[in-house]
């Protein structure tokens, strides 16, 4: 069957599992996709669970905004060879207008920036480029800490971790030998603490393939080197079952 | 500064400054701003750099708003992937320097911030999301999720019938699940 509709893995990851078919449910234990979907589900409900209310918000000081006005009013416009990442010029233009009905209402100064985008009619894209989070360029990926991943009883090697840094971030990188087995439940990724004390989840593991799962800088220097893969079940309980498959330090 | 409207949907605000409104911007930093200005102080614990990464978020937002698309992401969680971007960077100055500082003194006290930190920003863009969240789903999702209630005592307690209340939990959920789905796509 396809992918049952996400409503039903909502279902699954409130533990409302009896208003789910039971042939949806035997195609989500067997589909790595809907697993983590229904992971990430249950992961909101935890962060949704803490979340205060009312959220007490702290409003930044006055001078934050003018800093900005500051910041993007001394930019320079932007060459003419830049065009290519403008939009469509035929398209039209409704900054041009909001902005000259609106700036005799406002009262406070008017941003020396707003005029030239006016004349120009187009909000050309002013430092055109790339992506802000492309920055920095892409480059090619290095392998900055690896550790072989053992069988915690036999201490048989099992597959590798390693940390892999790229263009687009720290990837902690598990590759095993053979599929790990998940039984009827998931292989979940986590990198305890050196300290022994504290652990936290990376995400889902798919049996058989290679996975990047993103990670950062902060982890690694915070001392959560150990890489850990256990089997869990899906019983809306998301610490760690206990039941660790492979285990290996990184060494960086 | 300038308002747009309080009647501007978020998507229709991002495709203004996506087009460069400097309008857009400042109604973005109006509505934006104290929650990014919260995740900034709850994760560096520091008014100052707080300050600075507001102010870094939003100038990154109009420097990079050509690379907004509307139509793949909502607003508020590229602001809030900026946000994680910035913090990520303050961490690593700090680490930089308490590393080199420990070089010279010889000695490791761990001066990292707790583990729990990393989801500061998620948890906070929850609680956004539940509290701008209309009647009555954003009840029904706070006593459901928040206040553990049952399902059932939540449809009485509302006049609601218990249909409409899981309705709302599965659909409040999968939106919060987006949200912070875009926030990652953003921050990776």
């Amino acid at each position: 069957m396809s992918h049952p509709d996400e409503e039903l893995l909502a279902d699954l990851a409130l533990g409302a599992d009896l208003e789910v078919s039971p042939q949806a449910r035997d195609h989500v234990s067997g589909c790595p996709v809907c697993q983590s979907t229904v992971q990430d589900l249950r992961r909101t409900l935890a962060l949704a669970a803490h979340a205060e209310s009312p959220p007490t918000w702290s409003q930044p000081p006055d001078r934050v905004w003018s800093r900005i006005e500051d910041a993007v009013g001394a930019q320079p416009t932007t060459p003419p060879g830049a065009a290519s990442e403008a939009p469509d010029p035929t398209a039209p233009a409704p900054v041009t207008t909001l902005e000259s009905r609106r700036t005799p209402r406002s009262s406070r100064r008017v941003l020396p920036w707003a005029a030239g985008m006016a004349a120009a009619g187009l909000a050309i894209g002013l430092l055109g480029g790339r992506a802000l989070w492309h920055d920095p360029p892409p480059a090619p990926a290095t392998t900055i800490a690896q550790a072989q991943l053992d069988t915690l009883d036999t201490k048989r090697p099992r597959g590798e971790a390693s940390v892999v840094r790229s263009g687009s971030g720290i990837n902690l990188k598990i590759s095993t030998t053979a599929p790990l087995e998940a039984g009827s439940g998931f292989l979940e990724v986590w990198l305890i603490n050196k300290d022994g004390k504290r652990m936290v989840s990376i995400g889902v593991l798919r049996s058989g393939e290679a996975e990047l799962l993103p990670i950062t800088q902060a982890l690694i220097d915070q001392g959560y080197v150990i890489v850990d893969v256990s089997r869990e079940a899906f019983d809306n309980k998301p610490q760690h079952s206990g039941d660790s498959l492979v285990r290996g330090t990184l060494r960086i | 500064m300038n308002h747009l409207g309080p009647e501007l949907r978020e998507d229709e605000l991002a495709g203004l400054l996506a087009a460069g409104s400097p309008d857009a911007l400042s109604d973005a930093y109006r509505r934006w701003s104290p929650l990014v200005h919260t995740i900034a102080l709850r994760s560096l614990r520091d008014p100052h750099d707080a300050e600075d990464v507001t102010q870094q978020v939003f100038v990154s937002a109009w420097n990079g708003r050509h690379t907004l698309r509307p139509d793949q992401g909502s607003l508020v969680a590229w602001l809030v992937g900026i946000t994680k971007h910035r913090i990520a960077d303050v961490r690593t100055q700090r680490y930089r320097a308490h590393r080199n500082l420990t070089a010279v003194a010889a000695h490791t006290t761990t001066h990292a911030s707790s583990p729990h930190d990393e989801e500061c920003a998620e948890r906070l863009l929850v609680a956004h999301e539940l509290e701008r969240m209309g009647d009555p789903r954003g009840t029904v999702l706070r006593m459901a999720f928040i206040e553990d209630r049952p399902h059932e005592e939540i449809a009485t307690q509302l006049g609601l019938p218990l249909g409409t209340v899981k309705s709302h939990v599965r659909r409040g959920l999968i939106h919060l699940r987006t949200r912070l789905k875009e926030v990652e796509d953003v921050s990776s």
